[in-house]
């Protein structure tokens, strides 16, 4: 008997919603307890890496710790401003981050519309398994890859070159005249399918209705594209851009470190793979801290800038 | 009604380029496959190579038998087993909690874990970080950082959502805790969530060279996907003192050592097939769920 009153009782428990709050507390205990590993992992590895940016505005001493090492001030940044090097970092990470906007960006919107157009179910199942496929694919691998596809000895394409066009064996990874050209086409080989799958998924949500009015109006298959598809999608396309702008002063680090060689270095020295080998491996610890920041920073404010434009023109954006 | 001939023209062109495409991410990996099943001295020949012209197994058994590479597989195995469970598991109870719509404290988790995605401290501290927690010579540096991901809790959470409440009422109704519920009611029910991000997990500790190559001071501690970087290093250097001279004393030594079974190109060839199979083999299960989980993603 006892034992029905106590169910009974119960359900009003959960129902009733306003609980105080220590009854909620009590209530779900366990949940605390489920997210208690979280809030260490989040303190532990991402707010004390924050509060090591402090770094910059000091002079490290490892054994006096962050808190104890001298206040520099700005010492670092202006070292870093009137470094011999300073504009071709700016220069070289600028000309990789532009250029992979302006032909690495429309990549994935044309991939996605021209799959669209592709009517056979099965046929586009398959094109699309095959060109996510290198998204899983670990960059070290992908540039051993070509790495020995582009190789002046035996690579495949310095080899299909020489047959068809009689061209000299070039070296591709090596030479700097060839490593935009390579960082530009191994990048979208590798993302633009993956890159298309928000495009399409974007696609797929655009009322059919629209479709079949342009079709009343008489507008053909490149009509319907102009006109329906590429302003459903514009949205996406924006957002898209926006948050590229973040990372305009980023460029991807694994590919471009792994593309270095001692011949083009001269312009593949972006500013984050430059901080890797001054702040880590050289050890320069408060430089590659404040050179990390300078970094973020302008990423932030070019961020901000490009959604403050946006939306006074389109009415789309980030915030 | 007919189609147009202009159109059947449009739609054979769209077709023809997205199948050169297609097959221009694909030969990549089959011609490695193909080149690390033919005789390393056949290899050297070059040439277009869809099967091995001379199949052989001997590239595998030579990496097999190296100590050094049969090391740096075992690391990349034990990171992403127990990486991947750890990470799964943790993220999952995590998330469960974040769809208690009423638990106290919530927004404020959110708000917490939304920060950090937003401001970093960059690598120099963090490999500060990894020094002062003694990680750079110990094995958690791989998995002990990456536990938790926001995008992974976003994807959790969402799922959980769609998990009708009143099951777990009904089970709290009877007497179960939360913990109960969670590992009697919310897994069983979470089975595709639970592989979906078991595979993005394990595909993404697989990858990772960068750990490795950077926060890591042992030989013997560095995962595959690391050495394969040393292995590229060694290789660009290779390229390079061919290129300035021709003939060369290194290039005789190759010369001699390309009679023998096995090259160093082959062998490195072979060493990216075996990083890249076990990821061609997931990829399909991979495939089936990853697309609902970029929209929830790209939505957050």
């Amino acid at each position: 008997m006892q034992k029905i009153l106590q169910r009974k009782k119960e359900p009003e428990f959960v129902i009733e919603p306003k609980k105080t709050v220590w009854k909620r507390i009590k209530r779900y205990r366990w949940l605390y307890l489920f997210l208690l590993p979280l809030i260490i992992h989040q303190i532990v590895f991402r707010y004390s890496t924050m509060y090591g940016v402090l770094l910059a505005f000091k002079d490290f001493k490892y054994n006096a710790g962050i808190l104890g090492s001298p206040w520099v001030g700005l010492k670092y940044f202006d070292q870093f401003v009137h470094q011999y090097n300073f504009w071709q970092l700016i220069t070289n990470t600028l000309r990789m981050t532009l250029s992979s906007l302006i032909f690495g960006f429309p990549v994935p919107i044309i991939l996605a519309l021209l799959i669209n157009e592709v009517n056979a179910p099965k046929t586009k199942k398959v094109i699309q398994t095959f060109t996510y496929l290198p998204h899983f694919v670990s960059w070290v691998v992908v540039i051993s890859i070509f790495q020995n596809l582009l190789s002046p000895h035996n690579g495949l394409i310095n080899e299909f070159l020489g047959k068809v066009f009689g061209m000299e064996p070039k070296y591709f990874m090596g030479e700097k005249q060839y490593f935009l050209p390579a960082y530009l086409l191994i990048g979208m080989w590798k993302e633009a399918g993956w890159g298309s799958i928000l495009y399409l998924a974007a696609i797929t949500g655009v009322n059919p209705e629209l479709y079949e009015a342009a079709e009343l109006d008489g507008a053909g298959r490149w009509r319907k594209v102009l006109h329906v598809t590429i302003p459903c999608i514009l949205p996406t396309v924006v957002i898209k851009l926006l948050l590229n702008m973040g990372s305009l002063m980023g460029v991807g680090f694994d590919q471009v470190y792994l593309m270095q060689t001692p011949q083009n270095i001269d312009i593949s020295e972006a500013i984050n793979t430059y901080v890797m080998k001054e702040g880590v491996k050289q050890g320069n610890y408060s430089f590659g801290t404040a050179v990390g920041l300078f970094q973020s920073v302008i990423g932030m404010i070019l961020m901000a800038i490009s959604n403050k434009v946006s939306k006074t023109l389109s009415e789309t954006s980030l915030w | 009604m007919g189609k147009k001939l202009s159109d059947k023209i449009t739609e054979a062109v769209i077709l023809t380029f997205l199948i050169l495409f297609a097959l221009s991410t694909l030969y990549p990996f089959v011609y490695f496959l193909a080149c690390s099943l033919n005789e390393a001295s056949d290899t050297i020949r070059g040439g277009f190579m869809i099967f091995p012209r001379k199949f052989t197994l001997e590239n595998y058994k030579v990496a097999f038998q190296n100590k050094e590479i049969l090391q740096a597989f075992k690391i990349s195995v034990l990171i992403t087993v127990l990486g991947t469970a750890c990470s799964v598991m943790l993220s999952a109870m995590a998330a469960y909690a974040l769809t208690f719509r009423d638990l106290p404290g919530r927004g404020f988790v959110m708000l917490f874990l939304f920060i950090p995605t937003v401001f970093g401290g960059g690598v120099v501290p963090t490999f500060i970080l990894y020094r002062r927690l003694h990680l750079l010579t110990n094995i958690l540096v791989y998995i002990l950082p990456g536990l938790y991901g926001f995008f992974n809790l976003v994807v959790m959470r969402t799922f959980f959502e769609g998990i009708p409440k009143g099951l777990s009422e009904a089970a709290y109704i009877d007497g179960s805790s939360e913990m109960g519920i969670f590992f009697k009611i919310i897994i069983p029910l979470s089975g595709p969530i639970f592989a979906t991000m078991i595979l993005f997990s394990a595909v993404g500790m697989w990858n990772d060279w960068y750990t490795g190559a950077f926060f890591v001071s042992r030989q013997n501690l560095k995962p595959a996907a690391t050495f394969l970087q040393q292995l590229l290093n060694e290789a660009d250097m290779m390229e390079s003192i061919k290129n300035l001279n021709e003939q060369n004393i290194y290039l005789t030594e190759m010369e001699q050592e390309r009679q023998n079974a096995v090259t160093p190109e082959s062998l490195r060839m072979t060493f990216v097939m075996i990083i890249t199979l076990p990821i061609v083999c997931v990829y399909p299960f991979l495939q089936k769920h990853f697309v609902k989980g970029v929209m929830i993603g790209s939505i957050k």
